[in-house]
């Protein structure tokens, strides 16, 4: 059986993983709730408290990775590494992009990991198993992406996520053939970090006040998805492919400057034609919440901010009833 | 004039301020009564209680000049750089340039507190959208946007990657208001993989060389966009000198933590160490007086050791203190509840730690940029602390959480299991906000029960 790998950083190329003959599974974790592994909760985001509960008593796990890319998931892999019986690797993920320094970090690092890989009992591709292997999982994203129109957007988000757990390449086959979905819903985007499973629901708030997603731009969701491979190039280098594709080519809030993620929302609210955004944050990530005021400011559509705790019951009613409000005004 | 050490008040300073005059104290340009310092606002001044030395006046004046310190040095034509997070730096390399003048703009995390909250920085981060989830320091925003507490440099460097997210957080938030600033990467320090080429770094961490390399590279990024600001070439010779000059800071702080924290009586408060600690980030603006006021400290320190003389009683509890606290008053009442400082963990140990002068000045630097202890895992932080408290002899352990840090909501736990698994000594957590009042009876039982454990401990 093939060992498993689990992450979260939408910076990890499952397609590396698995060339070296490893399950990558990008998990979605559940809430903590009250419990859980880590004893503090003020203070600590609920999505690493999530994590870091999951990963702990994970069944599946023969590995864990940890990326950087926030300082409390560089903290979470302190806790995991003292507290897991499974081996835990940390990848540096530089929150700068734009000189080739920190790209070739990128590329040292995804070497790194493949030795560590390799200790699990993996194996170092060759150049073209990893080509075929991203050929495979290009062309699966590509029908999801391909499948929006035809899903609910519950089961579009939920597919992506889906997506990078199982990375099951046939995941939207089937799904483009069968009817349109029809919404005449008010069109709007939800931004944000990565979404817990329990957060899903939100969608379907969403639909049942009269609205409709029309872009998922949380990690969990498009935005974490990595850029299309130019084709010829992952056939000749695959490697460098993959950090054009994954370290320069997702946009999130944690990078300096975080130019970017802009210019992806600038195209992609205008392309879905979005009227509102929901601004979905961690109470305790400083890293979205700082882009509350400046999104406000930048963008010329309402801002709902939804800030969620992970760990209260009352919280689906509390922002059920705020969407009605904002949608009841965009209505 | 010698008086008996002790601890005095603001009002107190004055007629004792005017007992050293006539007794002949010679002061520098930026002397005089601390009290005037409270007519520019600094109202928490009026709460703390101060050394009675010449040298500690020399040291409090030293730091409430800045700012005029930096106007000056605008006015002669300096450029002024803000280095932000990197934390003792970015200023080695700075202040090796003839006409640039360095500071961190992060310093403002504490003007709430000396302000007591009169100047409203808070209240404009509120409107920035950065409120009191996130660290104090988003009172950085709100001196950026009054103008009013030190002059906008003429360029912003800062580091990212291996910080805390608010800083990162907030100083993305000042480049998106029109504050451009040039970051450079800080890379998660990791340990040397066994077939990996290591190097030490100074305080005794090691690291993969490409990693060295790595920052090495970044530091020249730094380095040709100080030169092109300064219109000076930083050549190597000039570079060695600064870090000389550093080292010098270094030394001197050394040997004063080493006199304070192993004297048999604490010779110095822990507030005016604090800040002599900090001296050591920046220079306070101004390298050479740097050198001259800690070397005063040390003076008296060492004349108080030989003389058997101390500020506080010497059954006082020994702790080791991590993280600066916002409110500066908590040094004060630690000791108010019978502890004194024996060591200290205030995130910029890397300041501290001599650089190395064997090497080419930008290999040494980036070993220590590379050592910041917020670079690293908790568990490095730990193994320093471990290593620091056998040399100091701290009885036990006080970590002060930063209200809304990163970095705090999970650090503390790991610092405080490995300290108390691996030296049996206690640990205790506290949160200090800016202004500590409306906590201060809580805070005084939880230090004061600190204490009774360290004294129930030695009567075993």
């Amino acid at each position: 059986m093939t060992k498993t790998v689990v992450y979260v950083c939408p910076y990890v190329p499952a397609e590396w993983v698995a060339a070296h003959g490893l399950h990558p599974s990008r998990i979605t974790p559940r809430a903590a709730g009250l419990a859980g592994a880590v004893g503090r909760i003020e203070g600590v985001c609920p999505y690493v408290r999530g994590f870091i509960n999951e990963v702990i008593t994970s069944t599946e796990a023969c590995a864990v990775l940890v990326t950087t890319v926030c300082d409390q998931m560089r903290r979470a892999f302190d806790v995991i590494a003292r507290r897991s019986g499974a081996p835990v690797f940390l990848m540096n993920v530089a929150n700068t992009w734009q000189n080739v320094a920190v790209q070739k970090l990128y590329i040292d690092e995804l070497k790194r990991l493949g030795r560590f890989l390799a200790a699990l009992g993996g194996e170092a591709p060759s150049t073209e198993a990893l080509a075929e292997i991203m050929l495979k999982y290009d062309t699966a994203r590509k029908s999801m992406l391909a499948a929006r129109d035809y899903l609910t957007s519950r089961q579009y988000s939920q597919m992506i996520a889906e997506f990078g757990r199982g990375c099951d390449c046939d995941i939207a086959k089937g799904v483009t053939g069968s009817k349109l979905i029809a919404n005449n819903g008010v069109p709007l985007a939800v931004i944000g970090g990565p979404l817990l499973k329990e957060d899903f629901g939100l969608f379907d708030t969403v639909e049942d006040a009269g609205g409709r997603i029309v872009l998922d731009a949380t990690e969990t969701g498009e935005r974490g998805l990595c850029a299309a491979f130019d084709r010829r190039r992952v056939r000749d280098e695959p490697v460098i492919e993959l950090c054009e594709a994954y370290f320069m080519g997702i946009a999130d809030a944690s990078r300096r400057p975080n130019s970017r993620l802009y210019d992806w929302l600038g195209r992609e609210l205008a392309s879905r034609g979005a009227r509102g955004i929901i601004f979905r944050r961690y109470v305790w990530c400083d890293i979205w919440h700082a882009e509350l005021r400046r999104l406000q400011e930048w963008s010329n559509l309402p801002v709902l901010d939804i800030d969620v705790t992970g760990d209260e019951q009352c919280l689906p009613v509390r922002t059920a009833h705020r969407i009605r409000t904002f949608l009841e005004m965009l209505q | 004039m010698n008086s008996q050490p002790r601890q005095i008040t603001l009002k107190e300073w004055d007629g004792h301020y005017e007992r050293l005059r006539r007794a002949g104290l010679r002061e520098p340009d930026y002397g005089g009564p601390i009290s005037r310092h409270v007519e520019e606002g600094d109202y928490r001044l009026l709460r703390l209680r101060y050394d009675n030395s010449a040298a500690s006046l020399r040291l409090w004046n030293f730091l409430l000049t800045e700012e005029e310190r930096l106007h000056r040095a605008r006015a002669e034509g300096k450029k002024i750089v803000g280095t932000m997070k990197d934390l003792g730096t970015v200023p080695v390399m700075a202040y090796s340039l003839d006409n640039v003048v360095a500071f961190y703009p992060d310093g403002a995390w504490w003007i709430p507190c000396v302000m007591e909250l009169s100047a409203g920085l808070l209240t404009i981060a509120d409107s920035l959208g950065i409120d009191e989830s996130f660290c104090p320091v988003r009172a950085m925003l709100g001196a950026f946007v009054t103008g009013a507490h030190f002059p906008i440099p003429d360029r912003l460097i800062c580091s990212v990657g291996a910080t805390c997210d608010d800083f990162s957080a907030i100083a993305q938030r000042l480049d998106s208001l029109g504050y451009s600033i040039f970051w450079w990467e800080i890379p998660h320090r990791r340990r040397p993989e066994p077939d990996e080429a290591a190097v030490k770094l100074p305080g005794g961490f090691s690291a993969p060389r490409c990693q060295v390399e790595f920052v090495k590279s970044e530091l020249e990024r730094v380095k040709s966009a100080l030169e092109e600001l300064a219109g000076q070439h930083l050549d190597e010779k000039r570079f060695s000198k600064g870090v000389k000059k550093a080292n010098r800071v270094r030394r001197y702080l050394d040997e004063l933590r080493q006199l304070v924290f192993t004297a048999e009586v604490c010779p110095m408060p822990a507030l005016e160490m604090l800040i002599a600690e900090m001296l050591a980030i920046h220079f306070c603006s101004d390298r050479d007086e740097t050198i001259i006021v800690l070397r005063d400290l040390v003076d008296e320190v060492k004349r108080r050791v030989q003389a058997g003389q101390g500020v506080l009683p010497a059954e006082a509890a020994r702790i080791f203190w991590v993280n600066p606290v916002a409110d500066l008053q908590v040094m004060n009442l630690l000791e108010d509840c019978g502890g004194r400082i024996c060591g200290t963990e205030y995130l910029f140990s890397h300041a501290l730690d001599r650089i190395p002068e064997d090497l080419p000045p930008a290999e040494a630097l980036a070993r220590t940029a590379l050592a910041d202890p917020m670079a690293g895992s908790a568990v490095d932080r730990a193994e320093r602390i471990c290593a620091d408290i056998g040399r100091f002899g701290a009885e036990a352990v006080l970590i002060s959480r930063i209200p809304g840090a990163s970095h705090c909501a999970l650090e503390g736990e790991i610092i405080g299991d490995i300290v108390a698994d691996n030296l049996g000594v206690p640990v205790l957590e506290i949160e200090v906000p800016p202004v500590a009042d409306s906590v201060r009876a809580s805070l005084r039982t939880r230090l004061e029960a600190l204490v009774e454990t360290i004294r129930e401990r030695r009567q075993r």
